[in-house]
Parts: structure tokens; C-alpha cells; sequence
């Protein structure tokens, strides 16, 4: 293959924009690379006595999240349907990183008021810790996700008050929170992993965070407590072994790629979207029309806002779109591929010589 | 001892389970060999056989389907061949409390091939289960391999030398995702970057997900293609069986060809078309709002300071 080809060129620029890290996986690297499986319980132990994470709220910056891990709780997340479902996440901490190994699923039907939930989940917990630290896993827990279905990945008030009991009694620990919903609406995973700053600690100015839409019945939540946390960043990695199964893997679930289609599966949720913008460019222009009755009242202020917000329905009003014209062109092409055969072998028998339409 | 086929029974696996063990297996043998400390020890890596890890597979068995969903880990005794059952039935019951559709189908373990000791496993798990299965996952990496390590085998009553016995035959298996589940596995599989926040980068990742599915269609109909040729040349022998089975396939096109699916999938488009319209107008109008805002500003005619405005 000619290294200066049109290909090469464009996958070399995308990774280099996307910070790809290719781990080689040469067979010397290897052992190396799984050796991140391997659970140094002293290590482990010297790291919890130093404690470093009580003197700045903003040591842990990245998390590294292991395949099945990611696997798990998103199937997890997926199954509770409409349903929030929580779970707890184990792993170790190395530096400034947070490693989750392993996930495991909590028996707790999930409401608004899910704080004393982990109250009866204690003695499940205690149970699984047990027969796993049997089974060879030796990890402590290092975190809890849970699944917010449709409204994104932020934290609630409710969850910042539970993460925050969770930094002061179970030091370190992670809030990871996944939304399946959108994960296969937009066909990439949705999850986010975040930190509570202790009460009244004021962040020094942090950069913005990705923009994310959020149904109007919820805004007012985000919106007061978004302050109260912040972001890390998430990697993924893979054992050798998994690289293997999942490259054969590949072999064999093609065929579901091919024959998924996102716009059937997710009608109800895409009609909730629309609706839920309808309301909010309602609102929007209900702003909008009291402004302008009265000018001289400090227009410049309001005007910025609803400008904003006018920004923001649009920016959603393009992500819907975005989702469902990639549905249909998935629906498009299948129906090239797989119905129109025997059109072009009429067209074939009537006129003599033109060129196949299909590539032999 | 393995010989090929089955009860009829068609099994669905999923990924889930295959990372699963492919996990247990990765720390048992992180485990038992500390990381090397400096690359130069990678010669001296493992002098004793990786050890073999054993579990247990949970899914769901309907009529003649058996979908594995999920595994867990079991203990095992090496000197009495043995797993051990206590902890078996605490580990199912707390997956029960948090799947309750699934149960107990069978066992897994690591290794290159079915071995005598397991039929005792397997015996020990037919009073859970009246048939269980056996997974078998083949840890070693072989490159040139083309299929996946995986074999599923079912036990079967055999008479060999007059004495009834059991013994393992292989079953065929697919593979089986939910939408969420694929989209997690292609994730990882090929790590790719969690923040395509632009629409082009967006745009690109799911074409380039049909792309390579589409090319590997077009790759085994190839295949198939150049096994055809081959035969009507007479290098191959005919198969009949295999030829009916392809003919049976051509036959299955067009997939779809009614009235009614079409109609609904024109409304389907139409439908699609009208949301872009509608998200149009609502950018349209969005920055025609800007623009009528800014105007105000530029030529504000009631300014509050009184007097005349500095811009004209």
C-alpha cells in the first residue's frame, strides 16, 4: 500500500486529532500492557494512608475504565429500560488516576430519592465483595454508577448530596453516570465521570464543558448544582486477550451493524425530544415577547440570555436532525444493498449493453 | 472426543460473557505471575502453564433457543475435580436478585480442549440444570486464527462399546448483541474518540461503521463467489447441499417488495426530510433573531441616555 496515499494520509491526521494512542501490540508489550490487571494489595494500602486526595479536591483528573467494566454497566443501564438502575464500580488508584476494573449491578429499583439506597444495598454489596474477593478479584470498590435514561450525563442534587457523603466516609470514590437511551440514539457511548468539590470550595475558573442538551423539566436542576462538580477524563483499555476476541469478534457482529436500525428502536425517545423542544422554544418566546414590551427595562441583559437560549434550541434542533438523518441513511443504503436487485436486472433484460449497476 | 453436532438446540451468545471470561482469566494469570519490573525479565515470563479458570454461565432457555446473557466466577477444587457448591448457589443467588429472568445454564472454563476431568464438572452441573453447557474459551493468542476461540459443547448419550456414556459434542453458536451492547463493544473494540462533539466526526464514525460491515459483506460474497466459479470449472466437487443453500439465499432478494413498505418507508423519509426542515428553520430564524437584535442596538432610535443617538 503506497504510505502517501490519500487513506493513509487522512487516518494518520485523524488520529493525531483525536490523541489515538495505538498501544503496538507487539507480543514484548504484552506483558506489559495486562499488567495493569495486577492488584498490588500494599500498594494499594500505602496509597489510602497517604491519603493526597484531602488536600486538593481537584487531584483525580482521568479515569481509565476497563472494557468489561464499560460493558457491563452499560447493558446494566440498558436493561432498567426508562428505569434508573445503580450499581458500584470496582477498581484502584494509581497517581492521579482512578482504574475501574469491574462493575456489578445493585438490586435497588431507582427513584428521585434514591439516598438511602445505599443504605439497603449495603448488605448486597458486602455479600459480592466477599464471594468475588473469593473468586480471585481482589479490587475494592471505587466508585457508583447509575443511569440517568434520556436526560443525560450530570450529576442531580440528589446525586451531589450522595457523592459528596461518599468523599468524606469512602475516600476515593467516582460517580460514573451513563445514559443508555442516548448511547443508542446517537450510536456512541454516553458516559461521564465526575468528582464533588467539598461544600464551599470554590473552583478556580475551570474551561467549559461539552454542551449537552437537557429536557426542560430537568434544566433547573442542572443548572443549580452544575457548579458543584467536575468532569474527568475517561480512557478505556483492553486486556491482550480481549484486543484478540474482540477483533474476531468483529468477524461475526458485522451482520448486527449492518442490520441495526436506530430509528425504529428509538421513536418514543426522539418523539420526547421534539416535544420537549416545542416547550422550550415556547418558553423562549415568551421571553422574548415580554422584552420587547418593555425596552427601556435593562434590555441588554435579558436580551444576551434569550439569545443564548435561542442558540441552544437551535444547537438541539441540529443534534436531533443529526441522529436522524444518520437512522435513515443507515435505512437508505440497507434498502440499495438489499432491495434493488432485481431492478437492475430488468433494466438489464429491456435495453441491450448499458454498464451493471452492480460492481462485479 | 468432540464430534460435531447437536440436539437441535440453536444457542446465542453474547459479548458480555466473552469479556467476561477473557477478564477472569487475564487477572488469575496477572495474579499468579507479578508484572515484570524491567523489560528484560520479559524472557523469563511464564515457566508453569497459565491456570485454568472455571465459572458459570446464566442466560435464558426458550424453547429451543439458549441465549446466554451473562457469567460469574466459581471456585474450584483442584484435588477433588470438584466446584464448589456452596459458593455456587451464594453467587446465584445474588445475580438472582438482580437479574431475576436468568438462570443457570451451564459452566465455562479456559484451555485448548474438553478434557476428561471436566465431564465430572459437568455431571456435578446436570443436577442444576437437567443440560448444561460447556464453554470452552482458548486463551492463546493465536494470530493467523480467523474465528473465535470459543467452542460450545453439549453432552450427549453415547453408546460406545456397549456402555452407555456421555461424552462432548461441539454445537454451533452465534452471536448475539442488543443495539447497546454493540455500540459498547465497537466502542472499546475500536477505541474511538468519546468526544465527537462535530457533526463531521460524528458523520464520519457511523459511516465509516457501515463501510467496514458493507466491506465485509462484500468480502464473503466474494468468497462465495470464487467457491461457485471454482466449482462449475470442475475444480471443486459439486455440492449439491451447499449449492441449494445459495440458491436460497439469491432467492431471499429483494428483501422487501410490497406496496406497504414502501409507502412507509417514503413516510419514514418524508419524515426525516421534514425534521432537517423544520431544524432549518429554526436556525434561520434563531439567527435572524441576532441579526434583528443587533440592528436594534446599531440604530437604537429609543436610547435611554436622551438626546440624540451617536450612530446613524
Amino acid at each position: 500500500m503506497d504510505p502517501f496515499s490519500s487513506a493513509a494520509i487522512a487516518r494518520q491526521t485523524w488520529e493525531l486529532e483525536n490523541n489515538i494512542v495505538t498501544t503496538t501490540a507487539a507480543n514484548d508489550n504484552s506483558a506489559a500492557s495486562d499488567a495493569i490487571f495486577y492488584y498490588d494489595g500494599a500498594a494499594q494500602d500505602a496509597f489510602q494512608q497517604e491519603k493526597p486526595w484531602a488536600n486538593d479536591p481537584h487531584y483525580f483528573k482521568r479515569v481509565k475504565v476497563s472494557a468489561l467494566a464499560l460493558l457491563k454497566m452499560v447493558v446494566h443501564a440498558r436493561s432498567g429500560g426508562n428505569i434508573e438502575v445503580m450499581g458500584l464500580m470496582q477498581g484502584k488508584t494509581d497517581g492521579d488516576t482512578i482504574i475501574v476494573m469491574d462493575a456489578f449491578a445493585l438490586p435497588v429499583e431507582g427513584t428521585e430519592t434514591r439516598v438511602n439506597a445505599q443504605a439497603d444495598a449495603y448488605e448486597y454489596m458486602v455479600d459480592y465483595s466477599q464471594t468475588n474477593r473469593q473468586a480471585g478479584r481482589l479490587e475494592n470498590v471505587v466508585g457508583w454508577y447509575h443511569s440517568h435514561p434520556g436526560y443525560g450525563c450530570w450529576l442531580s442534587g440528589i446525586d451531589v448530596s450522595t457523592q459528596m457523603l461518599n468523599q468524606q466516609y469512602q475516600e476515593p470514590f467516582l460517580a460514573v453516570v451513563i445514559d443508555p437511551t442516548r448511547t443508542v440514539s446517537a450510536g456512541k457511548v454516553e458516559i461521564g465521570a465526575f468528582r464533588t468539590y467539598p461544600d464551599g470550595y470554590k473552583p478556580p475558573d475551570e474551561p467549559v464543558s461539552e454542551y449537552q442538551t437537557i429536557p426542560l423539566n430537568k434544566i433547573e436542576d442542572f443548572g443549580v448544582h452544575c457548579k458543584q462538580y467536575y468532569a474527568l477524563d475517561i480512557t478505556y483499555f483492553k486486556s491482550s486477550l480481549d484486543c484478540e476476541l474482540l477483533d474476531l469478534l468483529w468477524n461475526k457482529y458485522w451482520v448486527n451493524t449492518l442490520s441495526s436500525s436506530p430509528l425504529l428502536g428509538n421513536g418514543d425517545y426522539v418523539a420526547g425530544q421534539i416535544s420537549d423542544l416545542a416547550e422550550k422554544l415556547e418558553h423562549a418566546e415568551n421571553q422574548l415577547s415580554h422584552s420587547r414590551f418593555g425596552p427601556l427595562i435593562a434590555p441588554a441583559q435579558k436580551k444576551k440570555e434569550e439569545e443564548s437560549q435561542l442558540a441552544k434550541i437551535t444547537r438541539d434542533s441540529a443534534k436531533i436532525t443529526v441522529e436522524q438523518v444518520h437512522g435513515l441513511m443507515s435505512q437508505v443504503i440497507k434498502d440499495i444493498l438489499f432491495n434493488t436487485v432485481r431492478q437492475s436486472n430488468r433494466s438489464r433484460e429491456e435495453s441491450s449493453g448499458p454498464e451493471p449497476m452492480v460492481e462485479t | 472426543m468432540a464430534s460435531s453436532s447437536s440436539s437441535g438446540l440453536t444457542f446465542k451468545l453474547h459479548p458480555l460473557v466473552i469479556l467476561n471470561i477473557s477478564d477472569h482469566y487475564t487477572r488469575i494469570k496477572a495474579q499468579s505471575q507479578p508484572p515484570p519490573t524491567s523489560s528484560a525479565a520479559d524472557d523469563a515470563v511464564s515457566s508453569q502453564p497459565p491456570p485454568r479458570v472455571f465459572g458459570c454461565v446464566i442466560g435464558v432457555q426458550c424453547g429451543r433457543t439458549v441465549e446466554i446473557f451473562n457469567s460469574f466466577e466459581l471456585l474450584y477444587d483442584p484435588s477433588t475435580h470438584t466446584l464448589d457448591r456452596a459458593f455456587l448457589e451464594k453467587k446465584q443467588e445474588l445475580y438472582k436478585k438482580v437479574f431475576p429472568h436468568f438462570y443457570v445454564l451451564g459452566w465455562y472454563s479456559t484451555g485448548g480442549d474438553a478434557q476428561e476431568s471436566d465431564m465430572h464438572i459437568h455431571k456435578a452441573l446436570m443436577e442444576i440444570n437437567e443440560s448444561p453447557v460447556y464453554v470452552l474459551l482458548n486463551p492463546s493468542i493465536n494470530h493467523a486464527q480467523k474465528d473465535l476461540p470459543i467452542t460450545i459443547y453439549e453432552s450427549e448419550l453415547h453408546v460406545i462399546d456397549g456402555i452407555p456414556q456421555l461424552i462432548f459434542v461441539q454445537s454451533s453458536y452465534i452471536i448475539e448483541t442488543v443495539e447497546a451492547e454493540r455500540i459498547s463493544v465497537d466502542h472499546v473494540a475500536h477505541l474511538k474518540p468519546s468526544d465527537g462533539s462535530s457533526a463531521a466526526t460524528q458523520l464520519a464514525a457511523h459511516l465509516t461503521g457501515i463501510h467496514s460491515a458493507i466491506k465485509m459483506l462484500n468480502s464473503r460474497i466474494r468468497v462465495l463467489h470464487h467457491y461457485l466459479l471454482a466449482m462449475q470449472k470442475g475444480d471443486l466437487p459439486c455440492q449439491n447441499s451447499l449449492l441449494r443453500q445459495v440458491s436460497s439465499l439469491l432467492r431471499r432478494l429483494p428483501a422487501i417488495e410490497s406496496e406497504k413498505f414502501q409507502d412507509d418507508f417514503l413516510m419514514e423519509y418524508n419524515d426525516t426530510l421534514l425534521i432537517t426542515y423544520l431544524a432549518m428553520f429554526t436556525n434561520c430564524s434563531s439567527t435572524m433573531n441576532e441579526m434583528v437584535d443587533k440592528f436594534n442596538t446599531a440604530y437604537d432610535r429609543h436610547s435611554r441616555r436622551g438626546g440624540r443617538s451617536a450612530f446613524i
